[in-house]
């Protein structure tokens, strides 16, 4: 893709999300998105300079993303595995300094935030340091491994005066951010139930280079480390199931079992929860690793329709039809016989569920590229993008507090001791 | 005595309510028998007649082993020349005009074979074919009042309305669905319903209404009600003059104009409704 070619794309996408965001429901909800595009350019020498901690499979997904953004510049980079760390310096220019310890990156200087694309367990700590080196944070959902350090990084970032972000793409998605709009605006009425799952036909399991232990690679796998489908799957979706119901949930009860992958790991491979909002309003989730018929998707359902952002489609609910079948049964029963009327709508069996397809592929301007340049402004300017990490948070404590439910076999009320935002 | 049976098959909703005499497992039996049929013409799963499709496809000639499918084709055959070659299973676009013309079916030796690939797909057909078993078995079991429905637009009854006197059925407007387009009654008979408007006729999984002639779409706002002895015979009935043009049209409304009623719509009114499935405009 040329760089013309791109600033299309980035035009386009700005486009859309302008186009989803505009109206005064979806500000509302959504407002972080409209502060993101006002994002100015910065000249090269200006832009924000980031320290990335972590440069595995995410940090260096991110690391190109932020090559991308017109604010945002990567200054550092950090790992302590020597393989992730090589293949993070591939990534960037050759005068960019490479740490293997965090402290001694954010000790050298010269940065304005860091990137946290580490183990979950590791998130806490790193951003903490990052703030006490008076530094903006933005790290990789889930926030923390426990709802308490969840909190305690909220806290720091409000006590320090620094922005602490979290990475929930979808935020930014204009397909989201449009279907939340018309959710708004009514056109698929009272929202009661939304379903959704995220499927996998994947053991999770990563192979070990040389060099590495099984748990610094498949970190996902441990309990100490992760809250495996939970911590990496669900946030995104919870997140999602608050935006639309406009509230968290008031308490989850939920099952969880290694069901298929016995092998060594810890952590669930299938998980079924349902969260409760007030009104009777339910989230229904599940997420497993041995099918992925149903992949990814959240079906958003109102009384006048459902949103299945993930599919991008939208359906309307039929007005209900009087089965003249049955009908006669009752005439005949009762003695009148009454003209059938037949030959309406045809009966179809269940639509079919199709799996989501690939991405877009890389090139193209897309919302994480959005985050970053959101979060690039949000550090120039000091000033958090509106709404979003009271979002992140309860996301984050949302699918930890899954966790404990599945793990207790108890229901679980929503915590009340959550730091105010 | 009344009971009922529902349940999915042929793609669509079945419901058979039978009223009055007949053997306890008469319902039952008539299930299978449209399962049968379903099992055996089905192209959305492994059938026998995917399996002749996959000869047919490749240029090869295939025995017709399964009873069912031989029958089908037997009906096929005669059906296809009554309705002037306009009502034709193997019609595809893929294919051109390449259709049931394209098709050598040898009954004595059980054999079909073609001059170029074709493909079968029985579509309506199947579902009248199947509500013949159906009303066999019924009759066989001792019913003599029964009504039988695939999904509302196919429907068979057996004998009389358990009141007396013949079944009376309405069929509403495609595109006016507070009115009635036609008000018919049947004994011993079944009626199909096509049409290319209406709801359910812009469902993804519905199939396009291919015109024999040139392998074309047909478009045109036109709704076909066929009533027949039987059900195989008002499916074809209706399908082909759903592609008829003007001439043809009239030469099949003649056959018998008491059960044969073509409604041609303003062209405007073609425009399927898509309301309840529709893309976002991101």
């Amino acid at each position: 893709m040329t760089d013309k070619d791109f600033d299309l794309s980035r035009r386009s996408f700005i486009d859309r999300v302008l186009m989803a965001t505009a109206g005064a429901g979806i500000a509302a909800a959504a407002p972080w998105a409209s502060a993101a595009v006002s994002a100015a350019p910065l000249a090269k020498g200006d832009r924000v300079r980031l320290g990335v901690i972590g440069t595995g499979d995410r940090g260096r997904a991110l690391i190109q993303n932020i090559a991308k953004t017109r604010n945002c510049t990567v200054a550092a980079i950090c790992d302590n595995f020597e393989l992730h760390l090589a293949k993070g310096r591939a990534l960037v220019d050759a005068s960019t300094r490479a740490f293997t310890d965090h402290r001694a990156m954010l000790d050298a200087g010269g940065l304005d935030a860091v990137v946290v694309a580490t183990p979950l367990d590791l998130h806490k700590q790193q951003s903490l340091d990052a703030f006490d080196a008076g530094l903006h944070v933005w790290c990789e959902k889930a926030m923390a491994r426990t709802i308490d350090d969840c909190g305690a990084m909220v806290k720091k970032s409000q006590d320090s005066g620094k922005v602490l972000q979290i990475g929930h793409q979808r935020m930014f998605k204009p397909t989201y951010l449009n279907a939340v709009r018309r959710a708004k605006e009514g056109e698929i009425g009272a929202i009661t139930q939304i379903r959704a799952s995220w499927h996998r036909q994947s053991s999770w399991r990563r192979p070990v280079p040389t060099g590495a232990t099984d748990r610094q690679i498949n970190w996902r796998l441990y309990r100490d480390s992760s809250a495996g489908l939970m911590t990496e799957l669900a946030t995104h979706q919870i997140q999602v199931g608050n935006l639309f119901f406009d509230a968290v949930p008031t308490r989850v009860m939920g099952s969880g079992s290694i069901c298929f992958w016995k092998d060594g790991r810890e952590v669930y491979d299938h998980v079924a929860l349902i969260y409760e909002y007030a009104g009777g309003r339910k989230l229904i989730y599940t997420s497993l690793l041995n099918n992925a018929r149903y992949g990814c998707e959240e079906q958003i359902q109102g009384s006048k329709g459902t949103i299945e952002p993930e599919l991008g489609r939208i359906y309307q609910e039929l007005p209900p039809k009087e089965l003249a079948l049955l009908r006669m049964q009752a005439d005949v029963a009762s003695g009148k016989k009454r003209t059938v009327p037949i030959g309406g709508a045809t009966w179809f069996a269940e639509l079919p569920v199709t799996t989501p397809g690939d991405s877009l592929g890389w090139g193209e301007y897309d919302e994480t590229m959005l985050q970053f340049e959101g979060f690039g402004e949000a550090v120039r300017t000091g000033k958090p993008l509106p709404g979003l990490l009271s979002q992140a948070y309860s996301a984050s404590v949302a699918s930890l507090l899954g966790e404990q439910a599945m793990d207790s076999g108890q229901i679980l009320n929503w915590p009340t001791s959550l730091v105010a935002i | 005595m009344a009971d009922v049976v529902r349940f999915a098959s042929m793609g669509t909703r079945v419901e058979l309510h039978r009223f009055g005499a007949g053997d306890d497992d008469a319902l039952t039996a008539a299930q299978r028998a449209i399962e049968a049929v379903d099992d055996a013409l089905t192209i959305h799963r492994p059938s026998a007649t995917t399996a002749l499709n996959e000869r047919l496809m490749a240029g090869q000639g295939a025995a017709i082993d399964d009873a069912l499918l031989f029958d089908a084709l037997v009906t096929i055959e005669e059906l296809n020349a009554s309705t002037l070659g306009l009502f034709d299973p193997a019609a595809d676009r893929r294919f051109g005009v390449a259709g049931w013309s394209a098709i050598a079916f040898d009954r004595g030796a059980a054999w079909v074979e073609a001059s170029q690939p074709v493909a079968l797909d029985f579509g309506g057909f199947g579902k009248g074919f199947a509500l013949d078993r159906a009303c066999a078995v019924l009759r066989e079991k001792g019913v003599v009042s029964a009504c039988l429905s695939a999904g509302e637009s196919s429907i068979a009854v057996v004998g009389e309305h358990p009141l007396g006197g013949g079944w009376p059925f309405a069929v509403p407007h495609p595109l006016r669905p507070d009115e009635i387009l036609v008000e018919i009654e049947l004994t011993d008979e079944s009626v199909s319903i096509s049409s290319t408007v209406g709801a359910g006729t812009g469902a993804p999984e519905r199939a396009a209404m291919i015109r024999p002639a040139d392998a074309t779409i047909v478009s045109a706002p036109r709704c076909l009600v066929a009533i027949d002895r039987l059900g195989a015979h008002a499916e074809a009935m209706s399908t082909a003059l759903l592609v008829a043009d003007k001439d043809r049209a009239e030469r099949l409304l003649n056959g018998d104009r008491t059960r044969r009623f073509l409604f041609d719509f303003p062209r405007g009114a073609a425009i399927p409704d898509q309301s309840a499935r529709m893309h976002f405009n991101d």
